[in-house]
């Protein structure tokens, strides 16, 4: 064991759990953080489903009678219907009239509609059902409006006729296959957690990480302890290691933090699928799996390695935790833009160029692996948990030759218009 | 016996800035000596080198025979540096500060809690070595700092304005263990100093440094009879040409 890492670790621990900024941001944050996520996606929702709106209802009528034919023109009020009459549910058919029609979603008003809504006036207990059915291919948001549509569709035919009429029974096509019971709207918004809340979330932790790191070595030096600890009797290696693996335990903590905060929101979402059905996840390409999580894990792990390395290697140019603050910030694009950029795009379809530059940026790897792994693609993750290992080790390399000299102390980043306004004098430097 | 500090023609240049320029100078065990000068004269520099923080440009130094170049973590292991205006780490007790400073030296826990009780001592700052150290006082953080430097009993403590900054009281507590260190346990101390009134008091011996040159070198008492003057503020005034 390298002489002086554990106390240095220890020493790092109390130094950085005990700072109040560094607390407010791994606890705080993230609990306010999800909760904004959820109302801007909800806003998101509702302007698509605007949009949604304008598109064509495919309503396959098995019922003919005249309820059935005042419920279709109840629905042509707010949407632009389609009709088609008499079809047998079966899927090879259905996935051709949706096919036909250009469109992702229909719904169907089953035999004995019209007698169920007659009986209704008498029995209340006596309910009409409409199906819906919605493929999910995972493409994106839009998907999930038009479930929500229908179910404004049937609330405005309920005010019209009478409460609780009619109620909605609603189905996904999930790979040609229909899966009765199972909102597409809920898979969606899986779908939906997964492509945006893992980028955000690794964007928060890297860039939360960078700044316990920075903060860290500023502080040190800001304080002149880091001259105290580098004239003592221990490895300076050790001094490195003990620093970037305190802020490692505390991100992981942070991490953790964000994690449990992000099982919480989608376990909302999850528990909208009903217990009786088998529907497993990881084969739809909803959650990655266990294999799956331990190289996102990995891949998690060296990136946040790199970045603290960096980090510490930013802020010793810095002669104060402002400075540092300032100098790390400069990193902060080369997380911000992949993490923004993959939210909504996948890299395979960006110009040549532009993929080159986002395979060369470390930051983007965990969130192409958070992608590649919940679609059951480990090579991308592999690859990536390589080129990344080989950027840390330079990072780290140049990371301990700078502790290792003098330059620690007096490495500065000098801008001409600085230097001319003020000279320091040689008792600084 | 060797010599504890010996410095031959040391020359350090940061970019344009020439901070030591040919310094060169002697230091007996067991001996306080001081480094005194204005600010800029190179007095951190010196001493930053002797801790082997900064490399010479060019020149030698050595610390008890050690080259702070080649034998950087030797001579490490037989010094103590105490920067100029330095801090504690703000979240730590001043007791668990000490205990990390000594865990660098053992790992023994008795030799330990021994090293820490004698920095207790020194400190003076009895029951608030509990407290943590962002609750201190700027002359409490300073004694808790001096009685880290002097606790492991090193062979050379490096001392940048040991009491910059401190009233009259602190100022007065960190002389008087210095003294009282040397005396009792023959610790040699390298500390520099823009307070050449204080320096006169404490050091053995003291050398004037301006521009990165000592300009002159000797007892206090000595210097002041050289140059007929009152006090070390006056001989550095005659020597630099300004009186």
């Amino acid at each position: 064991m390298l002489k002086g890492f554990m106390n240095i670790l220890v020493k790092e621990l109390k130094e950085l759990i005990r700072d109040p900024k560094i607390l407010l941001g791994i606890i705080i944050v993230p609990l306010i953080m999800f909760p904004v996520l959820g109302s801007i996606m909800s806003y998101s929702m509702q302007s698509a489903q605007e949009q949604a709106e304008k598109t064509i209802l495919l309503v396959l009528n098995n019922d003919g009678g005249n309820l059935s034919k005042y419920f279709i023109e109840v629905l042509n009020y707010s949407a632009k219907v389609s009709v088609v009459n008499n079809v047998t549910l079966d899927e090879d058919v259905v996935l051709d009239l949706l096919s036909k029609h250009n469109t992702t979603q229909f719904i169907e008003i089953p035999e004995g509609f019209s007698i169920n809504l007659t009986k209704h006036f008498s029995d209340p207990t006596v309910k009409a059902a409409v199906n819906f059915y919605g493929v999910f291919s995972g493409s994106g948001i839009f998907e999930s409006i038009g479930s929500s549509m229908i179910d404004s569709l049937v609330y405005t035919f309920n005010r019209v006729v009478a409460p609780d009429a009619v109620y909605t029974e609603k189905s996904a096509i999930i790979r040609g296959k229909i899966k009765k019971g199972i909102d597409p709207a809920m898979l969606s918004n899986l779908m939906i957690l997964q492509a945006i809340a893992m980028p955000i979330t690794i964007m928060i932790l890297l860039q939360l990480s960078m700044q316990i790191a920075a903060t860290s070595v500023a502080m040190e030096k800001e304080a002149k302890t880091l001259e105290t600890l580098l004239s003592l009797p221990t490895d300076r290696f050790a001094i490195l290691m003990g620093k970037l693996a305190g802020s490692i335990l505390v991100a992981a903590v942070g991490a953790l933090t964000y994690m449990v905060g992000f099982n919480y929101y989608m376990s909302s979402f999850t528990a909208a699928i009903p217990t009786d059905i088998s529907l497993d996840l990881v084969s739809l390409g909803l959650a990655p799996s266990l294999f799956g999580y331990v190289l996102l894990g990995i891949s998690l792990f060296v990136t946040l390695l790199s970045a603290l390395a960096l980090a510490v290697i930013m802020s010793a140019f810095a002669e104060d935790v402002r400075g540092a603050q300032s100098l790390v910030g400069f990193i902060y694009p080369l997380i911000f833009i992949p993490s923004l950029l993959l939210m909504y795009l996948d890299v395979n379809t960006l110009p040549f160029a532009l993929r080159i530059v986002m395979y060369a940026i470390p930051y983007t790897h965990p969130i192409l692996a958070s992608k590649a792994v919940t679609m059951g693609d480990y090579w991308t993750a592999v690859w990536g948990i390589l080129y990344v290992t080989a950027f840390t080790l330079v990072i780290m390399y140049a990371a301990s030759r700078l502790f290792a000299t003098e330059k620690i102390l007096t490495a500065k980043l000098k801008f001409k218009w600085l230097r001319r306004r003020k000279r320091k004098p040689a008792e600084e430097l | 016996m060797s010599l504890a500090i010996e410095a031959v023609q040391v020359v350090k240049v940061f970019g344009s800035i020439h901070a030591l320029d040919g310094l060169s100078f002697k230091v007996k065990p067991g001996e306080i000596f001081g480094l005194i000068g204005p600010n800029g004269a190179g007095k951190t520099t010196a001493l930053r080198m002797v801790s082997t923080l900064l490399l010479p440009t060019s020149g030698m130094v050595k610390v008890f025979g050690l080259d702070i170049v080649d034998k950087a973590a030797d001579v490490r292991k037989v010094i103590t540096y105490l920067p100029e205006e330095a801090g504690a780490y703000r979240n730590l007790s001043g007791w668990e500060y000490l205990e990390f400073m000594a865990r660098f030296n053992t790992n023994n826990r008795d030799e330990i809690r021994k090293i820490v009780g004698e920095a207790a001592e020194i400190s003076g700052l009895g029951e608030r070595l509990k407290d943590r150290a962002k609750t201190y006082s700027k002359g409490m953080k300073r004694r808790l700092l001096v009685a880290r430097a002097l606790m492991t009993k090193p062979k050379l403590a490096v001392l940048d304005e040991p009491t910059s900054g401190l009233d009259v009281l602190h100022s007065y507590h960190v002389r008087e263990v210095i003294k009282r260190y040397v005396k009792e346990c023959g610790v040699t101390i390298l500390l520099s100093s823009h307070n050449m009134l204080e320096v006169e008091h404490l050091c053995d011996r003291v050398a004037l440094l301006n521009k990165g040159k000592i300009v002159a070198e000797g007892k206090p008492q000595d210097l002041k009879t050289k140059f007929e003057s009152e006090n070390l503020e006056e001989v550095f005034a005659k020597v630099v040409g300004l009186a």
